[in-house]
């Protein structure tokens, strides 16, 4: 079994749903995993841990329908200090619609970073609702889901999978709602001060 | 308004009084989104970095006519561009909507837009068709009424610019 780097390429990497993503995939992974959120300033030192892996498994979100600059950037370096025995690259992708399919381009943008650069390409993982979803008891589907790209990726029999709420659009919406009205009452904002039409103060 | 918003320098004359604003991102600072949704839940349309970028989005809300010009990296926007557009989230709501069957956010106030993506680089045609989609992709995002995509080189890019502008400005 080789060993698999995994990367946050999330803005709010510490925080984020990512990171829960790929927590779930470590505690499901019985090979030996080494984890980093992307930062601005340690892309050497993953580009040093990179050398020593057979898979790498990028876990992030969508950000205005592709790849967040978080996680560009750090692609952008890599493509100027490539190792010398290149991993497979697997990919875990969330957004926030339900639709798991408003990730494809980005992860087409990955296979073509991998294609134009030699890395062979494994499985795709794409969570739809995933600002939400593992609040929800659709929490176990994701895991369920995980645990398939775990063994996917150690048994190197790739795949492309994905998972979101088994829930209408409409239903989706209206729990949306809600899950966004509760975040702003937190903050002690009102639905109606969300709804505002102004932009800074225009 | 109409807007040109670019991740470089473009020398281009524009008319004397008219309604065209360049924007040249390389000279602005706009620090990367931290996913906050401060912008949603917080300040509601006003993101809590207070840098460059909060005079710009307002700006790409209120353009009816808008010229975006990018390199283009992985078959989507350099860094540059791709910074700008994460900043913009503050014009969108926080609550979903369904557009044409899929699920995305309600606007605050922007503008219906005519939009021209002008991509350069040295752009092979897999890499184009992954632009196309993005695009296709963002349309329903960033409020294009209609758009168009032109594949450039850098050299050329000036050219690009210039000939969509007096498309602007002859009518
Ligand atoms: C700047 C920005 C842009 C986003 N763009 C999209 C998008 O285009 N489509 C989408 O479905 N979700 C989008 N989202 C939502 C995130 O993908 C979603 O909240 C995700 O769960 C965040 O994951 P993270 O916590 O790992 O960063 C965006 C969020 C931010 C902050």
């Amino acid at each position: 079994m080789g060993r698999i780097l995994i990367l946050n390429g999330s803005p709010r990497a510490p925080k984020s749903n990512s990171k829960q993503y790929a927590e779930i995939f470590i505690k499901k992974c019985p090979a030996e995993t080494k984890y980093f959120n992307i930062t601005k300033t340690n892309h050497a030192e993953i580009c040093d841990s990179i050398k020593l892996v057979s898979d790498l498994l990028l876990v992030f979100p969508l950000y205005a329908d592709s790849l967040p600059v978080t996680l560009l950037e750090f692609l952008k370096y890599l493509e100027k200090h490539h190792p010398k025995n290149k991993p497979t690259v697997s990919v875990l992708v969330n957004c926030g619609f339900i639709e798991p399919q408003q990730n494809d381009t980005a992860v087409k943008m990955i296979r073509l970073f991998c294609s134009k650069n030699g890395y062979p390409f494994g499985s795709v993982l794409k969570i739809g609702s995933g600002e939400a979803i593992l609040s929800t008891p659709f929490r176990i589907l994701v895991c369920a889901k995980i645990k398939k790209l775990v063994y996917s990726v150690i048994k190197k029999r790739y795949l492309t999978l994905s998972v979101t709420m088994p829930i209408s659009k409409n239903m989706f919406i209206r729990a949306s709602t809600v899950y966004w009205e509760n975040y702003g009452k937190r903050n002690g904002i009102t639905k109606e001060q969300m709804e505002t039409m102004k932009i800074e103060d225009f | 308004m109409k807007l040109i918003l670019s991740d470089k320098h473009i020398n281009i004359l524009l008319q004397k009084n008219s309604d065209i604003e360049l924007i040249d991102l390389s000279k602005c600072k706009i620090s990367n989104c931290i996913g906050c949704f401060g912008c949603w839940t917080k300040t509601p349309g006003k993101c809590v970095i207070r840098d460059d970028a909060v005079k710009i989005y307002p700006k790409i809300a209120a353009s009816d006519k808008i010229i975006y010009v990018s390199k283009i990296a992985y078959g989507g926007y350099d860094s540059v561009m791709k910074a700008m557009l994460e900043r913009a989230i503050p014009v969108q709501q926080a609550f979903i909507r369904l557009l044409d069957g899929e699920t995305h956010h309600l606007q605050r106030s922007v503008a219906e837009k005519t939009a021209v993506i002008i991509g350069y680089g040295n752009i092979p045609d897999e890499e184009q068709d992954i632009f196309r989609e993005l695009i296709s992709r963002n349309a329903k995002n960033m409020n294009f009424k209609n758009y168009r995509i032109v594949f450039t080189t850098e050299d050329k890019l000036e050219q690009s610019v210039e000939k969509e502008v007096l498309k602007w400005e002859e009518y």
